[in-house]
């Protein structure tokens, strides 16, 4: 009986030589773990690809080409009246200013000797951005005093221009380009050589507001930037006691009952409702109902408020949760409420963890777009929001939601700062990250 | 069977598995300390000693189960049949085809009994066809005892018997294998008292066919079932020799207290 | 009065009535604070809570019901002929509000009287030209029985809001001496405090069912008006999509269903292996040095925001895809396309499965996988012959929790999935998905009781029954399968 079983093969082998059937084992042992080194290499590669591609299209974005040469302010032109009043000056337009610069811009030329070729006066003046003159009218109202004197102007350039500098524009694309033509790219090389066109540090970029389609070399994220920071401090406002007050009561007092399951039941859910649904919600409820307005960063904040709960809510119940239960009875032993025991003891020392996952939870309400989309923030928005409380409640962009509505410009040019934008909400989030693990490793206590 | 039994009740010399200076370290932490133990062919050795003494160490040791261990490292020499099982060229897979094991709590996979026994069989590649499966599911459930009861719903999972059905579906596992040693770590320390007297009964049976080490935390078990007994204490090996001399006459005063319950 | 002023007086009144209630506590007992039943801080708060709760109800309630009633009112000044053609009862009412709104700036700006204001009622040109003046621009002429209703909204909100100040005023103070009076050393203010502490906690914790509620309530209510304006039948059996602005749009769902449901299944095709095998690797494998590497590094992919993944594959993906398979291969050229977004989406979910299915592998016990060792299994044959299938119910629980991920995925989708809705089962297409048409239908500059924006609430609604339906099932799986190790 007991031989029958026996598989003499096995029983004779030897246990350093494999037999076959031991070396094809191995062999597949092998093959699956180089699966799983591969998956995991796909992974890192993938990410590797993720932020290179960010990287390489989007830092170029933080530098801009610019157009220098010395302007002399006509005080004739510019304060017929002579007394420097801005109010007065306002009447002139920036088609005032923009002759101003054209006829500044040719002097240059002719004063470096730079050979103008065949282009006429208008072209050559297509190489400065369409905003140029009316942030030159700008610096002037600000600064009556200038008027009169020759000061040296820093224009950007066309966005096109811009581009030939980076390389997205070649001469051999712009022979195609209705806005600009291969003999503006021979001057404008003229110009380099010169000195008088250079690539340099663009602060516009997270201070300005958004540009026209037409204008990219003068887009800016600062409406943006500042449309985030108002609903993060709407978030955190809201979300930070509303999550806190909710997760003491599910932890600490509810009873075991049908309304607690089904908060429960809520929480986990919502968790789990696609982040559009919200949108809708924000849509039908506080901007058709409640009648607030669009593009408000007030509604912006509530609607990412509403998805941020269940984060912050989870987290901090397990913080309040990893609190050992001998502080309560500690507590509750010298004769304190149930209340005091919560708040007095058990709540400072989940604190850390709350907070980090706090921060946590608001960095993902900072990358989210979609709700945001519905709800108006991809209205086009020059006018920075004024201060809250008032604030809340003027239309402004958000960081994510901008870089979606440059990806749907025609000029390739929004593609570069809509990378561009991305780096500078990474840079958000990484921080935001590092915060909370530093928060975490400084102030986390093991029982 | 019983007869069988009886012819075959014979306490041979020859050893199966010899350790020589075996240390073991887990991290920082000298757990066993220069162990020699010579496991005979055909016997039930015990291992005893109080709680943390190494002896589960020890047991691991013998089919390499330290080795999923990261932290743990082992010296000294352990040969079976003359090889040396840490012998760099051993694959730990074929030994542990050799050195079946069964553990404390019982471990069924989350499979029917049957795959549960065909599992081994299987991935050694010992049958060569459905019958052949069959049969050797058949006589390893026979040889734990357990053919009667389950034999009707093969197909039923495994997880679902009782704790004592369960640790022997585990013995009927390791046995499918046709292990030549079988480890067997405090195998009735999750048991009833019923269970434990058809397992230690079964161990006596299984005796016939392969070396059994056991460790236990009973002495009582010890006494019952096995014919050599190995003392281990604070991660030493105080004392082997013949169970019955152990438990009368032990040379060392640290074996008499633990055996009298001084120490424990 | 103003609401802030009205918030700051209440405000001001609250911290009188904490001192108050403490003082009136400690003087009860002649300053010896052991013979109160609570410490002396709870009685002002008791005091402070009896003042600035009722009144702040009573305002956010009137805030609530005085809109609701004035607009009533005021709707009902409208008469048929106002309305023009093409326009409706509640354009008409936002012309009415914008109007009145014009007035208040025209009032503040120029500090005209009331009665400047009502004289300009009656010369609606006059009244059109100095309301663009200051910024409020309207598109047709007023009438001057529009402006009359305007100067009657005014005249209500301001007559409602004063009765809302004085009433809360009123509440503030009456609760304010009436908590005083009743203060005796035996009062238990510290219950009082902590029992009303207790319902704001509740009161906390049921936002998350106002939420939900919110959600289902404002979907079924527009999904019930799009069937009004557009039959149930079309919408779930109709092929095709194509919205028509000018009425005669076709609204079939399927086309926009078969585009999620290939995305995400492209997406799952992807990120499972994928993540199956890392997490296996990782949990398994991996020694501890790489594992403290490689794992935060894939989870930075889940941190990152869509909106990145979406530009990656606008940016990257598409074109390469085009260039390197869809162009040689013929099957198209289009670099937006279900490949796109379903390999992007993919990659996204990648960190998801990964961690998800890394605690159910962790949760299958040592014990197991040591009872397979010992029975002479490699690694590679424990894992897939007894961790896996007993770790199965959970990473399919898994699955399903991703896959509820990619259906209500928006950002990749809109980014790199193409606007195109068709049926077809070439991968390199340009096809939609639910999500994409809820945010281009929603986006729009379009009218919003018409059938072609509210069939975004019922493509919402679609979404939301689909992605909750998944996760109660997943949730239902993994719970089942964590009772089993318990």
């Amino acid at each position: 009986m007991t031989d029958t079983t026996a598989a003499p093969a096995f029983r004779g082998a030897s246990l350093t030589e494999p037999d076959a059937r031991t070396r094809r084992r191995n062999a597949a042992e092998r093959r699956f773990r180089l699966l799983g080194v591969g998956a995991v290499a796909i992974g890192l590669v993938a990410l590797v690809i993720l932020l290179g591609s960010i990287l390489n299209n989007g830092l170029s974005a933080f530098r801009q080409t610019y157009i220098t040469f010395p302007i002399t302010l006509d005080a004739a032109v510019l304060d017929k009246q002579g007394n420097r009043n801005p109010e007065e000056m306002k009447k002139v337009t920036t088609i005032g200013y923009g002759k101003l610069m054209q006829q500044a811009l040719l002097d240059a030329l002719d004063e470096q000797g730079i050979d103008k070729g065949d282009l006429t006066d208008k072209e050559i003046m297509a190489l400065l951005s369409k905003e140029a003159p009316a942030d030159l009218r700008d610096a002037v109202l600000a600064d009556p005093s200038v008027v009169g004197q020759t000061i040296p102007v820093n224009a950007f350039a066309t966005s096109r221009l811009d581009g030939y500098l980076k390389g997205r524009v070649t001469m051999e694309s712009a022979t195609r380009d209705a806005n600009i033509s291969p003999e503006q790219l021979q001057l404008a090389d003229r110009m380099e050589a010169a000195g008088l066109i250079e690539k340099r540090l663009n602060w516009g970029f997270l201070t300005r507001p958004d540009a026209s389609e037409l204008r990219p070399e003068a887009a800016g994220l600062g409406v943006a930037i500042l449309g985030s920071a108002y609903m993060m401090i709407v978030v955190l406002v809201l979300s930070l006691p509303i999550g806190v007050a909710a997760s003491i009561y599910l932890e600490e007092l509810a009873p075991k009952n049908r309304w607690t399951d089904l908060i429960e039941i809520n929480i986990a859910n919502l968790a789990a409702v696609p982040s559009i649904v919200f949108g809708i919600l924000a849509l039908a409820l506080f901007i058709n109902t409640w009648g607030l307005p669009q593009s408000a960063p007030l509604v912006g904040g509530l609607v990412l408020t509403l998805m941020t709960l269940p984060t912050i809510i989870i987290a901090t119940r397990a913080s309040l949760k990893a609190v050992p239960p001998s502080i309560r009875d500690a507590a509750l032993g010298v004769g304190a409420s149930k209340m005091q025991a919560i708040f007095h003891h058990v709540l400072p020392l989940a604190m850390p963890g709350i907070l980090t996952g706090t921060i946590l939870g608001l960095a993902r309400a900072l990358g989210e777009s979609a709700p945001l989309l519905l709800i108006g923030m991809v209205a086009f928005v020059r006018d920075f929001p004024g201060a809250p409380p008032q604030g809340l409640l003027d239309p402004a962009s958000a960081l994510p939601v901008q870089v979606y509505t440059w990806t749907q410009r025609a000029d390739p040019a929004f593609v570069e700062r809509a990378s561009g934008a991305i780096i500078v909400l990474l840079v958000f989030l990484l921080t935001m990250n590092a915060l909370a693990i530093i928060l975490r490793r400084r102030f986390e206590r093991r029982w | 069977m019983n007869d069988m039994r009886l012819t075959e009740r014979v306490v041979t010399d020859t050893a199966k598995m010899t350790a020589r200076g075996v240390q073991v370290h887990y991290g920082t932490n000298h757990a066993l300390k220069d162990v020699d133990v010579d496991i005979l062919d055909k016997t039930v050795t015990a291992f005893i000693g109080p709680s943390g003494c190494g002896k589960s160490t020890f047991l691991r040791c013998l089919n390499r189960m330290n080795d999923t261990v990261a932290s743990a490292r082992v010296t000294g020499k352990i040969e079976m049949d003359g090889q040396d099982i840490y012998d760099p060229r051993v694959d730990p897979v074929q030994l542990r085809a050799k050195v079946g094991m069964v553990f404390q709590k019982p471990n069924p996979f989350p499979k029917s009994i049957y795959d549960n026994v065909a599992y081994g069989p299987k991935i050694h590649g010992l049958a060569r066809g459905k019958a052949e499966l069959d049969e050797i599911v058949e006589t390893s459930l026979k040889k734990a005892a357990l053919w009667n009861e389950v034999k009707d719903r093969l197909s039923a999972p495994g997880t679902g018997l009782s704790g004592g059905q369960q640790q022997r579906l585990c013995i009927a596992r390791a046995v499918a294998t046709s292990p030549e040693v079988l480890l067997m770590d405090e195998p009735c320390s999750a048991l009833d008292p019923i269970a434990t007297a058809q397992v230690e009964e079964l161990i006596d049976e299984l005796r016939s066919q392969f070396s059994v080490v056991i460790v236990t935390h009973s002495m009582q078990q010890a006494a019952r079932v096995s014919q050599r007994t190995a003392f281990f204490h604070l991660g030493y090996l105080v004392e082997y020799g013949e169970t019955g001399k152990i438990f009368t006459n032990p040379d060392d005063p640290r074996t008499e207290s633990y055996i009298t319950g001084r120490i424990g | 009065m103003s609401l802030g002023l009205l918030l700051l007086l209440l405000l001001a009144l609250t911290a009188i009535a904490f001192v108050a209630g403490r003082q009136r506590a400690l003087a009860s007992v002649r300053g010896d604070a052991r013979d109160l039943h609570s410490l002396p801080g709870y009685y002002g708060q008791t005091v402070a809570l009896f003042t600035a709760v009722p009144a702040l109800l009573f305002t956010l309630l009137w805030l609530l019901v005085q809109p609701v009633l004035i607009e009533r009112n005021v709707t009902a000044m409208i008469l048929p002929e106002d309305i023009a053609v093409g326009s409706s009862r509640d354009l008409v009412m936002a012309d009415v509000r914008r109007i009145a709104e014009g007035m208040a700036v025209l009032q503040a700006r120029e500090s005209l009287a009331d009665g400047e204001i009502a004289a300009l009622a009656t010369q609606p040109d006059a009244l059109k030209d100095r309301l663009s003046s200051v910024g409020v621009a309207l598109a047709a002429d007023i009438r001057p029985h529009i402006a009359e209703a305007a100067l009657e909204y005014r005249a209500e909100t301001a007559f409602g809001r004063s009765v809302m100040g004085a009433g809360a005023l009123g509440l503030a103070v009456a609760g304010f001496l009436l908590s005083l009076w009743r203060l005796t050393p035996q009062f238990r203010a510290r219950n009082v405090v902590e029992r009303f502490t207790g319902v704001l906690l509740i009161a906390a914790s049921s936002i998350a069912i106002l939420t939900t509620a919110g959600i289902i309530f404002s979907l079924v209510f527009e999904t019930y008006h799009f069937f009004e304006l557009y039959p149930a039948r079309d919408f779930f059996l109709n092929l095709t999509w194509s919205p028509k602005f000018g009425g005669g749009s076709e609204l079939g769902l399927w086309p926009l269903l078969w585009g999620t449901m290939y995305v995400s299944f492209i997406a799952l095709l992807v990120a499972v292996p994928i993540g199956l095998m890392s997490a296996i690797y990782l949990s398994e494998y991996a020694s501890p040095a790489i594992r403290s590497v490689a794992k935060p590094a894939i989870e930075i992919l889940a941190g990152i925001p869509s909106i990145v993944y979406g530009l990656f594959a606008l940016m990257t993906v598409g074109p390469f895809l085009r260039d390197w398979f869809a162009q040689p291969l013929g099957l198209g050229d289009s670099s937006s396309s279900v490949m796109t977004a379903g390999i992007v989406m993919g990659i996204m979910l990648i960190p998801y499965v990964s961690s998800l299915s890394d605690d159910i592998i962790n949760a299958v016990p040592q014990a197991m996988r040591d009872g397979s060792y010992a029975l002479g299994a490699t690694q590679s044959e424990t894992i897939r012959q007894v961790v896996f299938p007993a770790a199965l119910p959970g990473i399919v629980g898994a699955i399903l929790m991703a896959g509820s991920r990619a259906i209500g995925e928006t950002m990749i989708v809109v980014l790199g999935a193409g606007a195109a809705a068709k049926l077809d089962l070439n991968p390199f297409e340009a096809m939609t998905t639910v999500t994409v048409k809820i945010v281009s239908q929603l986006t729009g500059d379009t009218e919003f009781a018409s059938p072609e924006t509210l069939v975004a609430f019922a493509l919402g609604l679609t979404l939301f029954v689909f992605t909750l339906g998944l996760n109660i099932l997943a949730l239902y799986i993994v719970r089942k399968y964590r009772e089993q190790y318990e």
